[in-house]
């Protein structure tokens, strides 16, 4: 299997950056992403990409979460250490709303941050288009796109990205951890 | 894509509302100008940061003393066995609230106004729940077994009693401030790159990179963030209203005349978010002339914290209108003693007091002028603040300390031990807030750039006013 390159272009314009990517992605290149420094209207489209899974990992976080609580409270407090207070029922339903709501919330939100993190691949202390200084302005102010290529194709990338509008293209090797 | 947005349409309304970023900056002025505050510390952040961790010594000493020699250095005893440690930990807990208020239920509302003052605001929340976290912590009279509180499968085999408000004060409290910090750090990870990628030390790359986990803004990963920004939004909304709820519970589900009602926990909250306001403009004010965030902090941004305080402000005066109305009502002596204990027994200063700073002061913000005087709306902050302690101060204080049994009344008086506490979790607060200030966006600068954006984009479509691109 030849090396992979990272192609990587800057655009100044939301609208050329949507039709660079859908240019490539035509040509069949599959290996795509686009940057920018907050996040973009019509991106998800532009690339093709299918629904998050986060919203899955929050409700079943939050499921655990419920259920664990009221088998906690159940358990400890009506099997293994009863105590009981004139008599009264030691599954008091109402009393048990704020603990399963609470534990469900906190299930469901480490779900959710663990699950963007994890999904994402952070944390991570390098990544092959760090390796281009230009590519810090990704963070600031600038809109770039990336396609992982063979190396005999870069060179046809990079000129047809160059003739999409591109303000600046740059090219890097650099293996995907 | 959102419709075109409400503040475009409004320049063609003759009720002009200010705008929400002044002038047409380009991302790079957004971003130079909002993270300005990290790369140049300000004049005179040293010596309000030494000032902050000198107060933040009179904690140490409080603390030391009590756990040296015991609670009973502080001034609360039978009848009043609960005083400053809970005061000021509903106090704080409250202050924290306005936080989760401007950041998920402003977002979920799509309120664009929120975006400038959310991480702000949200910063607020985390150090004013971990100031609250401290009180009843060290109120346990055995501070060192705190992890009692937690269901762990101890040598004693006892269980936490789960029916007990106290317990869920332990879950609220804790849960509130775990989804605060994940909210708060995921909103932070684009302008930590940000941040990253604007330093011009290899330290402070490596520094900042480490920080921001990598991030590098791909469209992929937007895609998982925006959406579970916005769920954590979303659990975030009840949750807040949830803690503040289960906080008056530790009142509301007691025997007690004056504790024993069912408005308390819309009432607490109300007052919470009152209060949050307040902190957020007390701190807002001096930051934004400080920092140079006038740009992105408008006046209609504080003109509309305002007309919250105000909402929120007549909400809380509801409530102590219906308190009296109930205690007459429902025919209780009891009940109607305690109030009447209120408004003329020892403690009636306090009580006036508390009703000029929430009941009156609130009112000037009827007017406009008032609305948009900065002078003003801080010494006004300020009052509130002022006010809703002696709120919390009147609700604990006043219902324990004159009870069913005339032989069993007392008074309270707090000790240099409760001051010195008291104040020294302000001065922690204060310390916390400038180490923010100094080493992190303090307005979310990914947001402010969407914003921009939407607004050029509304702009176009309103007749190419804004430019657009």
């Amino acid at each position: 299997m030849s090396a992979k390159v990272w192609v990587l272009a800057e655009y100044r314009d939301e609208q050329a950056l949507y039709a660079a990517a859908r240019r490539l992605r035509e040509a069949g290149h599959a290996s795509l992403d686009l940057y920018s420094p907050y996040p973009l209207h019509g991106s998800d489209e532009a690339l093709g990409l299918r629904r998050s899974r986060v919203p899955l990992l929050a409700l079943l976080g939050g499921l655990a979460g419920i259920a664990t609580a009221i088998l906690m409270q159940w358990w400890m407090n009506a099997i293994d250490y009863p105590i009981n207070v004139g008599n009264r029922t030691l599954i008091p339903y109402p009393a048990m709303v704020p603990i399963t709501f609470e534990l469900g919330v906190l299930l469901s939100a480490l779900a959710i941050f663990f699950g963007v993190l994890g999904i994402c691949g952070y944390p991570r202390t390098w990544h092959p288009v760090f390796e281009v200084e230009a590519f810090r302005s990704a963070a600031v102010d600038a809109l770039w796109l990336s396609a992982e290529v063979r190396a005999e194709e870069a060179e046809g990338v990079a000129g047809e990205l160059r003739r999409l509008g591109a303000a600046q293209v740059a090219t890097t090797t650099g293996e995907d951890a | 894509m959102t419709p075109p947005a409400a503040t475009a349409l409004a320049r063609t309304d003759p009720l002009e509302q200010a705008p929400l970023i002044v002038g047409t900056p380009t991302d790079r002025v957004i971003n130079d100008e909002l993270l300005d505050h990290v790369w140049n510390p300000r004049r005179g952040w040293t010596i309000l940061f030494l000032l902050a961790l000198g107060g933040t010594g009179l904690l140490v000493l409080g603390v030391g003393v009590t756990f040296a020699k015991g609670i009973g250095m502080w001034g609360n005893n039978i009848p009043v066995g609960w005083a400053y440690d809970i005061i000021n930990f509903v106090w704080w807990i409250g202050i924290g609230h306005a936080g989760t208020l401007i950041s998920a239920i402003l977002l979920l509302f799509q309120q664009k106004w929120r975006t400038s003052i959310n991480r702000f605001a949200e910063a607020m929340t985390l150090f004013a729940v971990m100031q609250a976290g401290l009180f009843p912590l060290i109120h346990l009279g055995r501070p060192w077994f705190f992890f009692w509180l937690f269901p762990y499968p101890s040598t004693l085999g006892a269980w936490p009693n789960f029916k007990s408000p106290l317990m869920w004060d332990v879950f609220a409290v804790s849960t509130y401030f775990t989804v605060s910090l994940l909210f708060w750090y995921l909103g932070l990870i684009p302008d930590l790159a940000a941040l990253r990628d604007s330093s011009k030390s290899k330290a402070q790359r490596i520094a900042y990179g480490i920080f921001s986990l990598g991030w590098r803004g791909s469209a992929q990963h937007w895609q998982h963030y925006r959406i579970g920004y916005l769920l954590l939004a979303g659990l975030s909304t009840p949750l807040v209203l949830s803690v503040h709820s289960i906080v008056s519970f530790d009142f509301a589900v007691s025997q007690l005349p004056g504790w024993h009602t069912t408005i308390f926990p819309p009432y607490f909250v109300a007052g919470a978010v009152f209060s949050g306001f307040a902190m957020v403009m007390t701190l807002m004010i001096p930051a934004r002339k400080l920092l140079g965030f006038e740009r992105v902090v408008t006046e209609r941004h504080l003109e509309n914290m305002n007309k919250v305080m105000l909402a929120t402000g007549l909400m809380v005066a509801y409530g102590y209108l219906m308190e009296h109305f109930m205690a007459w009502y429902s025919g209780n002596p009891y009940e109607a003693f305690v109030f009447a204990n209120r408004r003329e027994g020892p403690y009636r200063a306090v009580y006036f007091l508390m009703l000029f700073c929430n009941v009156v002061v609130p009112q000037t913000f009827w007017w406009k002028k008032a609305r948009t005087s900065l002078a003003w709306m801080w010494i006004a902050s300020i009052l509130i603040n002022v006010g809703m302690w002696t709120e919390r101060f009147i609700i604990i204080v006043t219902s324990l300390h004159r009870d069913y049994l005339p032989s069993s009344w007392g008074m309270y008086y707090p000790t240099w031990v409760d001051w010195s506490i008291y104040i020294g979790t302000v001065s922690f607060f204060c310390l916390l807030f400038l180490l923010f200030l100094r080493f992190v966006p303090a307005v979310a600068v990914a947001e402010v750039k969407e914003l921009r954006h939407e607004l050029a984009h509304a702009g176009a479509h309103a007749g190419g006013r804004e430019g657009g691109h």
